[in-house]
């Protein structure tokens, strides 16, 4: 009797203690997805303030993409919805936190993951802290008590923001690299975590319900990247049965000039490297057939908008 | 009770009741370098050696249990 | 917060957890193997194949304090029926004896202890020397990687053998008791130091897990967690920014992160303890006390004797009273004794003892110069203060200043506080140059500045964090009141209905998990003295 009465009063305080926890995450979840708001990586998270199931592809990965995927470039090309959900040192845990977030709002019919990311090891205990925060948001927004405005507490969340540039961050910066012995072709492998397979894997199968085609791509980057990286990937996506592009392997084709097209010596590539690099996408895409044009649809009005703001500030960089 | 410890004490730290006070050592009375006046001048007092062994909070936190080591030690030599 | 190598981590919650678990449900001989298990696969997991060097120390400690109560028994069936003449004669020989294995093997585990921590100190100085006499030959600076709580676990070795020299405790005839003693893994990485006669049965006879003891326990964690994840925390980024660049910052901010910087200590180490003591209470164990609300001390050596208690009577016992104990300073107090009077007569030898106890305690916290600064800076305090008392009785007496009245004790606090603020500066500073520039700013660029402009709630704290460390602060000296006057607040939560039981909890738990420094944009502290 005794210890029934000890394992019930356990389970009361434990459930008690989750809806503490979930009554606070309520209050302190961010109501809009800007930056004043509290909402963390605004750019990235302004595919939430996207019409709903409205964005089409989606890039995943960490500043690789976000410096060399340019989504309003695809749109004016080809009339592609695509939004650049890269963050700066991403790593896969949240990669796949930001993609079930992207689901709950949008159909894509893409996911492009940017590679680099998937080299980055993820301690254990931060695999964890996503974990509990994914279930209880207190864990992620309790720094929002600094913040936190009395009267809208009670508020639903309604996303209202979006990122001018679709989370693609211009940089028109030249610091040359040399590309000495860069791809130079190797048998070897590179080592991938085993837990960021795993996460692959359940980023691929989410992918799959959702009936989206998820696609490995590597960016060029001389610092970053060679071929043992390159042959782990392609073994890995092959076990996983995803389409893989390496970008390196084909610099040359895209054009890439390793004294003008980076801003950090090799490390991430600018503006006129990016502009390179999402041609190539362009086409690549266009030749999956996935993706359709929704040029002159008004519905879209917006990115056309946001085209001509951001043509507007490069011919101003100029 | 020997008054001559008692004066012993009272000479080192004139500030506290010795025959009542039991946490001479728990509450900060005696420190370290009182401890020392005190073990010379009981070695000499009463013709005794104090080992450093004996030298434990519970010999020393009252003026019963001082002498009551003081007593043993006497017996002992 | 959620890596292993520190109490903090939930690595050390799941550990902890397990073992609580199967605490609970085996008998009694496979309880005591749990812990073994558990606690040398916590060490494994952090030092990995350093774990050598605690089996190492084990083995020779334990080994030793077999012969050296061999010897003892020997002793006593040679000087069975003999006259006191003779008696006399084969003590000395079985005394001299002794002493050497007690040298032998204490002299072991203390210079494996000196080369892991100090011998890359050593040889940078020697080669500093070197190069001052114009000598073109430089010594190769060693590196270790030191195994956890080495500086904990070793003094708890060489307690345990100078207990069993001195009779105190008999020498242990089984390895695995004494393995427990030794690595029982809550308190390897950072103590208590605890004596054999404190924990060693109790860890051995092991009781089950009780659920009150859980609850207890439990409590004293999450208060711990409190201090160090709201509070030391969140002091970090303040410290490290001023620590680091403390030339671009004036007097005050020099200053007030002097005063962080021993709160963060505080609030790390005794939270620490809290985790610990809390930890061995879930398993029924009574571990010594670290810290008894050191800042309610009036003097420094009071301070001292309310602050790292463990460490403090260790150097006591094992360092003070043997020098003050030996032949020649006895001997020397009683000379002085009667020149000088009873007051600073015994202080010579006294003064002895106390400078090689802060030597030791200096170093011991680490090989720098900035240590041994700190250890002489308390030798000069405390002598100091000493010396100065008398007068101070005096003054007090002519002024008719009642020095029991609580106005003249909280000034004789805050004087303490001060003091050991001003400690904890050269503690903490890179190195001895950086901490006297920063002493140094503190008098004389003193200006409020960066607090009028704003710009002090820009290095790494701002204005809320503050808030939250005043509340925080002030919630916790609150209770240390209270413990000050005797109460017990966790007994008298037990006593109290169960909403109230479970509001306070609730409450402590919350207050973490929304004013925790924790998750982005944040770095914790690193367990400070684990590093020692």
């Amino acid at each position: 009797m005794k210890y029934v009465k000890r394992i019930v009063l356990s389970l009361v305080f434990i459930a008690g203690l989750c809806g503490l926890l979930l009554a606070s995450s309520r209050i302190f979840v961010p109501k809009s997805n800007n930056k004043e708001s509290g909402t963390e990586e605004v750019e990235a998270n302004g595919i939430l303030g996207e019409r709903p199931k409205s964005v089409d592809g989606v890039v995943l990965g960490d500043s690789e993409s976000y410096s060399a995927i340019i989504p309003l470039q695809l749109w004016k090309e080809r009339g592609y919805t695509v939004y650049n959900c890269g963050t700066s040192g991403q790593t896969l845990d949240y990669s796949q936190v930001m993609l079930k977030r992207v689901f709950s709002r949008h159909k894509p019919k893409v996911v492009l993951m940017e590679t680099n990311a998937i080299f980055r090891p993820i301690s254990r205990s931060n695999m964890f802290y996503t974990m509990l925060c994914e279930r209880f948001s207190i864990f992620r927004y309790h720094n929002r008590w600094k913040s936190i405005d009395i009267d809208g507490i009670s508020d639903s969340v309604n996303y209202t923001w979006t990122d001018e540039w679709k989370g693609y961050r211009y940089s028109n910066l030249v610091n040359a690299s040399s590309s000495e012995g860069y791809m130079s072709p190797s048998e070897e492998y590179a080592d991938i975590p085993e837990a960021n397979l795993d996460y692959l894997k359940s980023m691929k199968e989410l992918c799959d319900e959702n009936g989206t085609k998820m696609i490995l791509v590597s960016t060029p980057s001389t610092v970053n990247w060679n071929y043992k990286r390159h042959n782990s990937m392609k073994e890995a996506a092959k076990a996983l049965d995803l389409d893989y592009i390496d970008l390196n392997v084909e610099a040359k084709e895209i054009g890439i000039d390793w004294t003008k097209d980076t801003r950090d010596k090799g490390d991430h590539l600018n503006y006129s490297g990016a502009k390179k690099v999402t041609t190539y996408l362009g086409q690549y895409l266009q030749n999956t057939g996935l993706m359709k044009s929704h040029l002159g649809d008004p519905k879209y009005e917006s990115w056309d908008a946001a085209s001509n703001k951001f043509e507007d500030l490069i011919s101003r960089q100029k | 009770m020997d008054d001559r410890l008692i004066e012993i004490l009272e000479d080192i730290q004139p500030e506290v009741d010795f025959r009542n006070c039991t946490t001479l050592i728990d509450d900060h009375y005696l420190d370290s370098l009182s401890i020392i006046s005190l073990v010379a001048e009981l070695e000499d007092e009463y013709d005794i050696t104090i080992p450093t062994v004996e030298i434990i909070p519970d010999n020393f936190n009252s003026a019963q249990a001082l002498y009551a080591m003081v007593k043993r030690l006497m017996e002992e030599s | 917060m959620f890596q292993i190598s520190t109490y903090f981590s939930l690595a050390y919650l799941v550990l902890l957890g397990i073992t609580v678990v199967l605490c609970a449900v085996l008998p009694k001989n496979f309880r005591r193997l749990t812990l073994l298990f558990f606690s040398w696969l916590f060490f494994f997991s952090v030092s990995g194949k350093l774990m050598i060097y605690l089996i190492l120390t084990i083995a020779t400690v334990f080994n030793t304090a077999i012969w050296l109560s061999n010897v003892q028994k020997e002793q006593d069936t040679a000087a069975k029926d003999l006259d006191r003449e003779t008696k006399k004669l084969i003590k000395a020989k079985y005394q001299r004896k002794q002493r050497g294995i007690l040298a032998l093997c204490g002299g072991i585990n203390i210079a494996l202890l000196l080369m892991l921590k100090y011998s890359p100190f050593a040889a940078t100085n020697i080669n500093t020397l070197l190069r001052l006499m114009g000598a073109s030959y430089q010594i190769r600076v060693p590196s270790f990687i030191i195994p956890i709580g080495i500086s904990f676990y070793t003094l708890q070795a060489v307690a345990y053998l100078f207990d069993v020299y001195r009779k105190k405790i008999q020498a242990d005839p089984n390895p695995i008791r004494f393995a427990l003693f030794m690595s029982f893994f809550p308190q390897i990485m950072e103590g208590p130091i605890c004596r054999y006669s404190d924990t060693a049965y109790e860890l051995w006879n092991l009781e089950r897990v009780r659920f009150e003891n859980l609850i207890l326990g439990g409590e004293r964690i999450i208060f711990g967690f409190m201090k160090k994840m709201v509070v030391a925390d969140r002091l970090n980024m303040f410290i490290n920014e001023v620590f680091t660049h403390y030339f671009l910052y004036d007097g005050f901010v020099n200053a007030l992160a002097m005063v962080c910087y021993t709160l963060q200590l505080y609030m790390d180490f005794s939270g620490t303890m809290d985790v610990v003591i809390g930890s061995a209470q879930i398993f029924g164990i009574k571990m010594p006390e670290n810290f008894q609300r050191p800042f309610f001390s009036v003097t420094i050596s009071e301070f001292w004797k309310r602050w790292h208690i463990t460490l403090g009577t260790w150097f006591k016992d094992y360092i003070f009273y043997p020098v003050t104990m030996s032949k020649p300073m006895k001997h020397m107090t009683s000379k002085a004794r009667k020149k000088l009077g009873n007051h600073y007569g015994p202080l010579i030898a006294g003064g002895v003892s106390l400078f090689c106890v802060w030597i030791c305690n200096g170093i011991w916290h680490g090989a720098g110069w900035h240590y041994i600064f700190f250890g002489m800076y308390h030798f000069a305090l405390i002598l100091g203060g000493n010396m100065l008392e008398p007068l101070a009785i005096k003054t007090a007496a002519r002024l008719k200043i009642n020095r029991k009245s609580l106005p003249y004790r909280v000034m004789q606090m805050a004087r303490t506080t001060v003091l050991v603020c001003l400690g904890e500066l050269f503690f903490r500073a890179h190195g001895l140059r950086a901490g006297l520039v920063m002493f140094k700013k503190i008098f004389t660029e003193f200006s409020l500045a960066t607090l009028m402009n704003g710009s002090l709630f820009t290095l790494g704290m701002d204005i809320f964090d503050y808030y939250i460390i005043i509340v925080s602060v002030i919630m916790i000296f609150v209770i240390s009141l209270l413990q000050e006057k005797g109460i017990n607040l966790r007994q008298s939560l037990q006593k109290k209905n169960l909403a109230v039981q479970f509001t306070a909890v609730y409450a402590l738990i919350m207050f973490i998990v929304i004013f925790g420094a924790y998750g982005q944009g944040y770095i914790p502290v690193d367990p400070i003295y684990a590093g020692f």
